[in-house]
């Protein structure tokens, strides 16, 4: 599909809990594993500095956001950056949700912790899947 | 009691998610901060200081900082320029594979080789200026080291060479915690006060009453946090005498 524009994924960029690890891995799981060939990560770094580049590319396309915690930067910085957020994720929700799963660790996530980032890249994947649907419809 | 956060230095990671580059400075953090130097060391996110509150924004201002970059766009460093304080140092992952003539490292999730080396590489050299920063006097007041100080201007001593712990110690994330802060009114402007919930919350603690002694020691203390505008000493001094006598009264 080399026409249609990829859905641009912005994860959450903590460093310092696991959950931030939980959405990074997420986001790597869908771009890199997942559906490869329509979708895209963003860095939340270039909007926070206001990159054109990377505010252009957000405005043209549908934008998921995956956040680490209450605070919800990645959400707030692409509403920030003038783009609309089609579908948001939050690394915590899931576990809310799965609370048998207790993540641990922040470079490297425990078992259950890894269970989590698969279990939030399948909802992210379904949401890439409806938006394309969408586009492919529209088209 | 309370205390105030002792002196530590901050890391600031890029986010970089899509570069290797990215991968490698977000490890190197987390390795300093978690094995190399875990107290002596605080985190926040880049997107905090946007995201985030004015505490948040006081980071780099209250700690000295060292940005870790990924490529020469140095959006950790520039970032925390932008919106709170000039690192006190940093490094750039791509200056590195440079300066040791190393092939780019592949794998945003998973780094090959070469990438797993430079995380090493930043780590110990994160470290190092860690240790180096920590030899000085950081005046929170300026926001940067003062030159003044006989301290700043000595050689450092030679590097201490970074101990990895066996143990995993949690990095210390100061996301949505930040730097207490306080507004007043001051001569009709509303100024914010950096540490000045903690500092009120010593002295209450202290069963230090309301007094010209205590407003003397008190405005003594918050100056080593905050630059008080001397055209405006008295009506700070006024106001910070307000709130703690509403502070003192709401406590007893």
């Amino acid at each position: 599909m080399p026409d249609k524009k990829k859905v641009i994924i912005v994860p959450c960029s903590g460093v310092g809990k696991p959950f931030g690890t939980i959405s990074r891995e997420a986001a790597y799981q869908v771009t890199e594993e997942d559906r490869p060939e329509r979708t895209q990560i963003v860095p939340l770094s270039l909007l926070v500095l206001g990159d054109e580049e990377a505010r252009a590319a957000l405005a043209e396309a549908d934008v998921i956001t995956i956040d680490g915690c209450a605070l919800v930067c990645a959400s707030k910085m692409v509403a920030e950056s003038g783009a609309q957020v089609s579908a948001s994720f939050n690394s915590m929700d899931v576990y809310r949700a799965n609370r048998q799963y207790k993540p641990q660790g922040i470079s490297s996530l425990n078992e259950a912790g890894q269970k989590l980032v698969g279990l939030l890249a399948e909802q992210i994947d379904a949401a890439v899947d409806k938006l394309t649907a969408e586009e492919e419809q529209d088209a | 009691m309370p205390e105030l956060k002792q002196k530590k230095v901050g890391i600031v990671s890029c986010s970089g998610e899509e570069l290797p580059e990215g991968t490698v400075s977000r490890l190197a953090a987390l390795k300093v901060l978690e094995e190399l130097r875990p107290d002596e060391t605080v985190t926040i996110c880049l997107p905090l200081f946007l995201a985030g509150g004015e505490g948040d924004r006081a980071f780099a201002k209250f700690y000295p900082t060292i940005a870790i970059d990924g490529c020469n766009q140095r959006c950790a460093y520039r970032a925390t320029e932008m919106y709170s304080n000039t690192p006190a140092a940093g490094i750039v992952i791509t200056d590195l594979i440079k300066d040791e003539k190393l092939e780019r490292p592949t794998g945003c999730r998973h780094l090959d080789g070469i990438g797993n080396y430079l995380v090493e590489a930043a780590a110990a050299k994160a470290a190092e200026q860690v240790d180096e920063l920590l030899g000085k006097r950081w005046s929170r007041q300026q926001g940067r080291f003062d030159k003044a100080d006989s301290v700043n201007t000595q050689e450092t001593a030679e590097s201490a060479v970074p101990q990895t712990m066996d143990v995993s110690v949690q990095a210390t994330c100061s996301c949505g915690s930040g730097i207490p802060t306080q507004k007043l009114s001051v001569g009709g402007k509303d100024l914010s006060f950096v540490a000045l919930p903690l500092i009120f919350q010593n002295f209450a603690e202290d069963q230090r009453s309301p007094s010209a002694q205590t407003l003397d020691a008190l405005m003594d203390t918050v100056r080593l946090y905050n630059s008080i505008d001397p055209e405006l000493e008295a009506e700070t001094r006024a106001a910070i005498e307000a709130a703690y006598q509403a502070y003192w009264a709401d406590r007893n």
